[in-house]
């Protein structure tokens, strides 16, 4: 590392009074709050822009913050201010708790599932830190990036390369006796690169993300990812032919499966949804609290979302209501054994909070989120997967995606794709696309492979918007007798 | 015993909406710029204080109050072409102190955008945008309950079971100074009511209200609306694939042009991202389409006087009758393209404030009588691209949708997708309603007033199963 570099350009963190957060619950108890709970945040970080080989410009934010939440007789209110002083915190309080009793003929009378309170301290270590990194530095590793494209020879219409790193510090407490502080850094990496042959475009994005140091970043190879990204693009559109139609067998690579399991399995899972408290936003689920122990899949599916998988994107050891975190079976050999819960929806629906609960920020509540989730692997290759099918396609990755607002009707449009003719990835294809319905999707999945890996995400939910760090991913897995249709080509 | 302005007083704490007439940062602000304007070539600090206040009701019962007390510092800056922001939430000396040394230590260590050409230069007259500011607003107090009452209420006399949604209130100072005779304040408000009505998990209406006075603002209507189409839509039939005429109800279409007026920014014209690119001056869309960003728009919801960079904020024709006109520009990527700023920094990324589209002078009776084989929607999301660059994306309907046929609404339907292209929606607009509406919502991050629009011939898909 160059010596220039050594230098801080931030702290890790900054200094945070935590007797703000235990002024706030003390507060709020004198004022009438039957429950009290506080984040106080401190988040620090920087971000880079490089558009077409250009600098666009540099950002670095620091935010602290304190988030707090009340339950008055069963009514909920919450104060968010960066304001950090006793005075301002203890205005909003009273606010707020006149905001719970002010809405009392018509609240909703809100209860917490009952759950022991931690004492914990933990962090995520760094072995290159992000603070140590310069400007300098992250910004020479997008140009690195731009000049790997460019040395592909690859005409590209347009290139977008955010890079951008943090570090949040929080610490959670509230009047049943928690006290958790948590230190996480965060790296992300964003593309859109646009590539033209022949008159015609391909447009691809895709993300990287983990809870670590620059160590991540380095040993990522950005740029051969984008070099390899540009080329298959540009294969595609010179020598890819139109997709096939119709009912096929199909192998979708790790990227389709993460995004798959994340639309028709996360979300559809999230206990808010299923009780309509995401109606008017996000939406709600096709599922009914009835249908633990339905078989949405066939017998080689599971998924887990896991929090805990250490410097992963969405790791955490205790959620935003200081809830232990722990690995949630969703589907078990095809059948659903567990919902994503916070500590309403687990009273709601009788059963313990299970640690979904997260903040993208102190200025949001708390609501039902995944954190890494993913289809388990089997023990069988890709190539095994492939060599069990006579006439079908690979689909490595996608471009257009979407799905229903109940989790049923999902599409995914294949960029670098192939024919598979007697168990063998032949020519590129251009555009296939899946349009299916989840129960058909996971139901027609005979093989599971075991070359697992987990994509990186901001997933949107919640008014206002939070976007979440969040993997999704699993093996390769194969679909029999799938209807294909086109993308636009 | 309490005067009068005591218990106005107490009904304002409750929602927080007092908004003090200075800015708390304002000093802070001034020292900033001294400190910085030494150092660097073009300074911008944008200073908000916003409350907000947000009820969430669910299932017909209010199920969160949450109070925001904002305030925020936006510092540009710039050094030989070096640009650096940050956005800064702590204020202490200290805070403010470290913040402008790494802002330099920052500014040194990043590389120059040669593109950069500046910022714009004060000072400017600002005139006052009417319907903006609601003082009014100072003593809502109990009434954002009182609001989500009647129109819990509303909706369920109208035949929903069940009624969600949120309403927000907001009052906003905001100060912009520059290093170039820029100093200006302006104060806010802004209502935004949004309500999803559900007879049954697979027949529901949604509906919003947005609007910057009080006397703007009519969530009732908002709320039986939303029901009135649950209602509609009730025991739908599966949608079938094929070539439809596709009526737009406001909100969905506005859905659609938030990513024509995204596609104007000349940011994403240049990185690849827009289906305008290289269409300057050419036909894009069929002769009813008007597509009109206006920063000055009454009671427009992003309405502002000055832009990212203090210029003041105008009236910019994207589209007029179906002819790409203009891109959205801030002063440097202006003067890269020899023209002139249209009032819509972002300093790195021009964006619309409030669009418009054309109103014509249709009825709905009249707009449906005239489709053959069409589909009535109501709302859409998750509107995904396959390719920003053609255009090609996808889209999905949710809540009520109806099939028409011969001129009549036949039922509703379920499980479909429009998948298609952004230029040729523009192309197949073929009639438009006389009641526009300005549409502002969970999915929609630019304000857009458009009335019921009819498009020929738009691609539906749908699942196989289905």
């Amino acid at each position: 590392m160059k010596k220039k570099n050594i230098e801080k350009y931030r702290k890790d963190v900054v200094d945070m009074d935590y007797d703000l957060a235990d002024f706030a619950i003390e507060t709020a108890q004198k004022h009438g709050a039957d429950y009290a709970e506080a984040r106080l945040e401190s988040t620090e970080g920087d971000g880079f822009l490089l558009k077409n080989g250009i600098p666009q410009v540099s950002g670095f934010d620091l935010i602290k913050g304190i988030g707090m939440r009340f339950l008055v007789k069963n009514a909920m209110s919450s104060f968010c201010t960066n304001v950090l002083d006793k005075k301002s915190i203890e205005e909003g309080i009273i606010k707020a708790i006149k905001s719970a009793n002010a809405s009392k003929r018509i609240n909703e009378k809100i209860e917490f599932a009952k759950e022991p309170s931690y004492k914990a301290n933990y962090q995520v270590k760094e072995k290159i830190k992000l603070a140590d990194i310069g400007p300098d530095e992250k910004i020479s590793l997008l140009y690195e990036i731009q000049k790997k494209i460019a040395q592909t020879k690859v005409r590209t219409m347009g290139t977008y390369l955010s890079l951008s790193t943090y570090g949040t510090e929080r610490y959670f407490t509230n009047n049943e006796g928690s006290r958790i502080i948590s230190k996480i850094p965060r790296t992300n990496f964003f593309y859109y690169v646009t590539v033209e042959e022949k008159g015609q475009s391909a447009q691809r994005f895709w993300q990287y993300g983990s809870a670590t140091g620059w160590e991540y970043v380095k040993e990522m190879n950005y740029p051969e990812i984008l070099k390899t990204d540009v080329l298959a693009l540009s294969s595609t559109l010179k020598n890819g032919k139109r997709a096939p139609t119709g009912n096929l067998d199909v192998v979708c690579g790790p990227q389709v499966v993460g995004i798959m399991v994340h639309e028709s399995v996360g979300h559809p899972y999230e206990a808010d949804r299923i009780l309509g408290r995401e109606a008017a936003q996000a939406g709600e689920s096709f599922l009914s609290p009835d249908k633990i122990g339905y078989k949405i899949g066939s017998d080689v599916v599971n998924v887990v979302d896991d929090p805990t998988i250490e410097n992963s994107y969405g790791y955490y050891l205790y959620d935003d209501e200081g809830v232990k975190a722990r690995p949630k079976n969703l589907i078990k050999n095809g059948v659903i054994t567990e919902f994503l819960h916070n500590r309403s929806t687990a009273a709601e629906l009788g059963v313990k909070s299970n640690a979904a609960a997260r903040v993208t920020h102190y200025d949001r509540e708390p609501i039902v989120r995944m954190s890494n989730t993913m289809v388990v692997p089997g023990d069988q290759t890709e190539e095994e997967l492939i060599s069990g099918i006579k006439n079908g396609i690979y689909m490595k990755n996608f471009m257009e995606w979407n799905i229903d607002d109940k989790r049923l009707n999902q599409k995914y449009v294949g960029s670098e794709s192939y024919l598979i003719k007697n168990g063998q990835i032949t020519d590129p294809i251009k555009w296939p696309a899946i349009e299916i319905e989840t129960p058909q999707l996971w139901s027609s999945v005979d093989g599971v492979a075991k070359n697992t890996e987990l994509h990186a995400g901001s997933c949107g939910k919640g008014e206002p918007m939070q976007a979440i760090p969040v993997l999704f991913g699993g093996p390769s897995i194969r679909l029999r007798n799938i209807r294909l249709s086109l993308g636009n080509i | 015993m309490k005067t009068q302005k005591q218990k106005a007083d107490e009904e304002t704490n409750v929602f927080g909406n007092a908004s003090k007439d200075e800015l708390p940062q304002k000093e802070i602000s001034e020292y900033i710029l001294k400190r910085l304007s030494k150092k660097a070539d073009d300074v911008v600090l944008t200073t908000v204080n916003a409350n907000k206040t947000q009820i969430k009701f669910v299932n017909n019962k209010i199920s969160n109050i949450t109070n925001w007390n904002a305030t925020s510092i936006d510092v540009f800056l710039s050094s030989k072409k070096r640009l650096v922001t940050t956005t800064m939430k702590a204020f202490t000396k200290e805070d403010v102190d470290k913040a402008i040394d790494t802002l330099m230590k920052f500014v040194k260590n990043t590389k120059p955008n040669k593109e950069y050409r500046g910022i714009a230069k004060g000072p400017f007259k600002y005139q006052e945008i009417e319907e903006t500011y609601d003082k009014g607003f100072l003593t809502i107090g109990e009434k954002g309950i009182d609001y989500v009452e009647a129109g819990i209420n509303e909706s369920l006399k109208h035949g929903a079971k069940r009624v969600s949604g949120v309403l927000e209130t907001t009052t906003s100072n905001v100060n912009l100074k520059t290093n170039y005779n820029i100093d200006v304040d302006e104060k806010g408000t802004s209502l935004y009511y949004s309500v999803r009505s559900l007879v049954d998990k697979y027949a529901s209406g949604h509906q919003t209200a947005c609007a910057r006075m009080l006397k703007n603002f009519s969530p009732e209507n908002a709320a039986s609306e939303s029901a009135e189409i649950a209602k509609m839509s009730q025991n739908p039939e599966q949608g079938k694939l094929g070539k439809f005429d596709i009526l737009f109800a406001p909100m969905p279409f506005s859905n659609i042009l938030d990513h024509v007026g995204q596609a104007a920014s000349i940011f994403n014209v240049e990185s690849g991202l827009s289906c305008l690119g290289g269409k300057m001056n050419k036909k894009i869309g069929s002769e009813k389409v008007t597509l009109i960003d206006d920063g000055r728009l009454k009671n427009g919801f992003h309405s502002s006087m000055f832009d990212a960079e203090g210029m003041p904020t105008q009236r910019t024709t994207i589209i007029e009758n179906g002819k790409l006109k203009s891109y959205l520009h801030n002063t440097t990527t202006a003067k890269k393209y020899k023209t002139k700023s249209t009032g819509n920094a972002g300093i790195i990324t021009p964006s619309p404030n409030n669009l418009i589209f054309s109103t014509g002078n249709q009825s709905d009776e009249e707009m449906i009588s005239g489709i053959k084989k069409g589909i009535y929607v109501t709302n859409v999301w998750y509107t995904r691209f396959q390719n920003y660059s053609t255009g090609d994306f996808s889209t999905i309907p949710r809540d009520g949708c109806f099939y028409i046929e011969n001129g009549k609404i036949k039922n509703p339907i379920k499980g479909i997708r429009i998948s298609d292209n952004l230029l040729n929606v523009m192309k197949m607009v073929d009639s438009l309603g006389k009641t526009p509406q300005q549409v502002y919502c969970w999915e929609i991050d630019t304000p857009v007033t458009t009335p019921k629009v009819l498009v020929k011939g738009l691609n539906i898909t749908k699942p196989n199963t289905a």
